[in-house]
């Protein structure tokens, strides 16, 4: 009985020590990995763009930009007070109105002690010339504050108009400037739902972007495992130099692929390039210009890159799962008469299956979300032809700043992602996650 | 193993290796050809008669790529050294240690490391910009971590499962407690994996571009593939200091392959291959 119960308390230290050892690591993947990911998703419904302040953050209600409305309204306010000494009677009238109306607009801003508090700070520093903090300066209305707010000034900004058309202002510009400064202090809730995949999803360039990442990955993928499955059986045996060439094919492997991309591109130069020489002289393009400004020889271009860097990658995981399967089973069925291409489709295959699939799903997952080669090749061009989902992504993101339609593209990816991930773990089983411990038994 | 290589083979392999060699080879050619040469009608000769290094000298003097270098050599170390720490714990519990859930564990890891960069950028953007991170080596490090860590401990874990469970038994019989097991029994077995590991994790941050694109842009914090693809102006390209450039971030990647290759090729194909 006592060692039954030490056995259990056993296991629990270990299951607590375990929890504990596994935990730092899984709280730093869920940190930067996985809430980016919901992050992205959340981004992509607001229309959350980084060049127009009003939209330089994510609003889900109305708030209002205190360092601007104090800009603006304690001026406008003096500028009218000097316009009213000196107006006639019927002006004044007009002026004063307006006073009014801005005045309850500023009393109802400060109706709220929080809101009041905040004012004050903003206050404060912007007479110290200091510039307040985005904590500080945003605060919330409700809607109907809000409206309020919007309303008001539109007729303030309305009357002022119609006074400096009448030439009824001493200083119309200023005080119409003014006016409308106020206009753009009230920011409006930036929350757009599923638009951007709405947009995104009835945008052509999207199904341009989608379709060229699958040529790309569907082509440089089958051509790579054709090739890569070919040299693992041609050196699949004993030879001399073959850590030499084993570190060879590591080489283009090994080297950064924005490195190698820009090596192809002076290799494909349409003018100095001698690949593209040869490619013309063999006859595979026209021109050697053709090869980087025509649509179908930008993506040979850049599938020939990828081929060329990956192979290599892909014969040495094809190679370590020849090295698996036993000799025996060849001599036995060359003494059965097995021909070498039975031999190849009985044997061979069938026993590399998982480790195709492997490599098979790496290098779709790799190919699909394919960035560095063809941003520094083409840049996605010429005209889109080569743009794939994360370039196009990127460039919405990082060149016009939409932050949201890009994080929708980015979301989409994902997608796409998970999608050729759920059908190669189908085909795999649970081969790719199983327990090697309890596997052995 | 069951066939030996005869004569054609070994045409075949030359040819092979010519073939995936070939870029760098020119590549390395025409660093060393004078300006003249790299275009117009000598630009298709192998060789030059006038070799020159002013393209290196040039690489080194006119763009801050000894800075680019350094860079990077901060960024993916730092990054390498504590990926692989926390990788080291969690790896270790999950391919020895019995707990719930373990399965879960490692499919979650598995998943992030095939989560696409771009899905992350924004979030991470907006974060390290938030922070004042961007132009700085913090700001791609906890970035890397996306990438590294899932890849660490995934490597890690199959190393761990091979050494034999005997051991563990003895240590246990011994009176050992798990945490003695791990630095006494387990650790020191590990060491190779751990190198391979490291390697493996190393070669992924060197060699890391958007991430280091997006956030580091200014010229003092560039790392080596965004430093290099940036050498291309908007009107000309260098393409001599590029190929000097390249040929410069090439050798110790050859001298590293040609000397941790085993290393590398188990790595690689580990978690691959069901043995």
């Amino acid at each position: 009985m006592k060692k039954e119960a030490s056995m259990r308390n056993e296991k629990r230290t270990e299951r607590i020590l375990g929890y504990s050892l596994v935990a730092p690591a899984m709280l730093l993947i869920l940190a930067v990995a996985i809430w980016p990911v919901i992050q992205s998703f959340y981004y992509s419904l607001f229309d959350y763009r980084l060049n127009d302040p009003t939209k330089s953050s994510i609003h889900l209600n109305y708030s209002l930009d205190l360092e601007g409305y104090l800009q603006n309204y304690p001026f406008l306010k003096s500028a009218l007070k000097r316009e009213m000494a000196t107006a006639d009677e019927n002006a004044k009238e007009k002026l004063s109105d307006v006073e009014q109306k801005l005045q309850k607009m500023d009393k109802t801003i400060r109706a709220n002690e929080e809101v009041a508090n905040r004012y004050d700070q903003v206050d404060e520093a912007l007479n110290n010339f200091e510039s307040p903090s985005d904590d500080i300066k945003i605060v919330e209305l409700d809607k109907q504050a809000a409206n309020q707010f919007t309303d008001a000034v539109h007729d303030v900004v309305k009357t002022l108009e119609q006074m400096r058309d009448a030439g009824e202002l001493k200083q119309p510009d200023k005080v119409v400037g003014l006016a409308q400064g106020l206009k753009d202090v009230i920011i409006e809730p930036n929350f757009v739902g599923l638009k951007h995949y709405k947009d995104s999803l009835s945008d052509m360039r999207l199904w341009k972007a989608l379709w060229n990442t699958t040529v790309f990955t569907v082509i440089s993928v089958a051509a790579e495992l054709v090739l890569g499955l070919a040299i693992a059986l041609l050196i699949n045996k004993a030879f001399f130099g073959r850590g030499l060439v084993r570190a060879t094919i590591l080489i283009p492997w090994a080297i950064p692929t924005a490195v190698s991309a820009l090596m192809w591109k002076f290799l494909y130069d349409g003018q100095n390039g001698i690949v593209a020489k040869y490619f013309e002289d063999i006859g595979l393009v026209n021109r050697m210009g053709d090869l980087l400004t025509t649509d179908i020889g930008a993506m040979f271009a850049v599938i020939f890159a990828d081929v060329w860097k990956t192979t290599p990658y892909m014969a040495l995981l094809l190679l370590a799962g020849l090295q698996t399967i036993p000799s025996s089973l060849y001599e036995a069925a060359s003494i059965d008469g097995a021909t070498k291409w039975q031999q190849f489709t009985k044997i061979t295959l069938p026993l590399l299956k998982s480790s195709i699939l492997v490599a098979l799903l790496f290098r779709t997952l790799d190919a699909f979300r394919v960035f560095d080669l063809i941003y520094v090749l083409t840049g996605g061009g010429p005209a889109n032809s080569t743009e794939t989902i994360s370039i196009l992504a990127y460039k919405v993101m990082f060149s016009q700043t939409n932050f949201g339609g890009g994080s929708a593209l980015a979301v989409i990816v994902f997608i796409c992602v998970a999608i050729i991930s759920i059908i190669y773990i189908k085909l795999l089983g649970a081969d790719l996650l199983s327990d090697g411990a309890s596997a052995k038994k | 193993m069951q066939k030996k290589a005869g004569p054609l083979f070994y045409v075949f392999l030359a040819a092979f290796v010519f073939f995936v060699m070939f870029p760098f080879l020119w590549i390395l050619l025409s660093s060393v050809k004078p300006l003249s040469e790299l275009f117009g009608d000598k630009a298709f000769n192998w060789f030059t008669s006038h070799p020159t290094l002013k393209s290196y000298v040039s690489v080194f003097v006119n763009y801050p790529f000894l800075r680019y270098l350094w860079n990077s050599t901060v960024v993916a170390t730092i990054t390498t050294v504590y990926t692989v720490f926390v990788a080291a714990f969690a790896a270790y519990a999950i391919a020895r240690l019995e707990f719930k859930g373990k399965a879960i564990i490692l499919g979650i890891v598995l998943a992030v490391s095939m989560f696409p960069q771009i899905a992350t950028i924004s979030p991470i953007y907006m974060f390290v910009k938030k922070f004042g991170l961007t132009n700085s080596y913090l700001g791609l490090i906890i970035p890397y971590t996306t990438f590294a860590l899932p890849l660490s401990i995934w490597l890690l874990v199959t190393f761990f499962r091979k050494i034999p469970f005997d051991l563990e038994e003895a240590a246990k019989m011994d009176g050992a407690t798990p945490m003695q097991t791990y630095f006494k029994v387990i650790l020191p077995l590990a060491v190779l994996g751990v190198f391979t590991t490291s390697i493996l994790v190393f070669i992924a941050a060197w060699n890391e571009f958007l991430f280091s694109l997006t956030i580091n842009t200014a010229e003092k914090y560039k790392t080596v593939p965004v430093g290099i693809a940036m050498f291309q102006g908007q009107y000309t390209i260098p393409w001599g200091e590029i190929s000097a450039a390249t040929v410069i971030v090439t050798i110790p990647l050859v001298i590293m392959v040609l000397l941790f290759q085993r290393r590398i090729v188990s790595g690689l194909t580990s978690g691959s291959v069901k043995e």
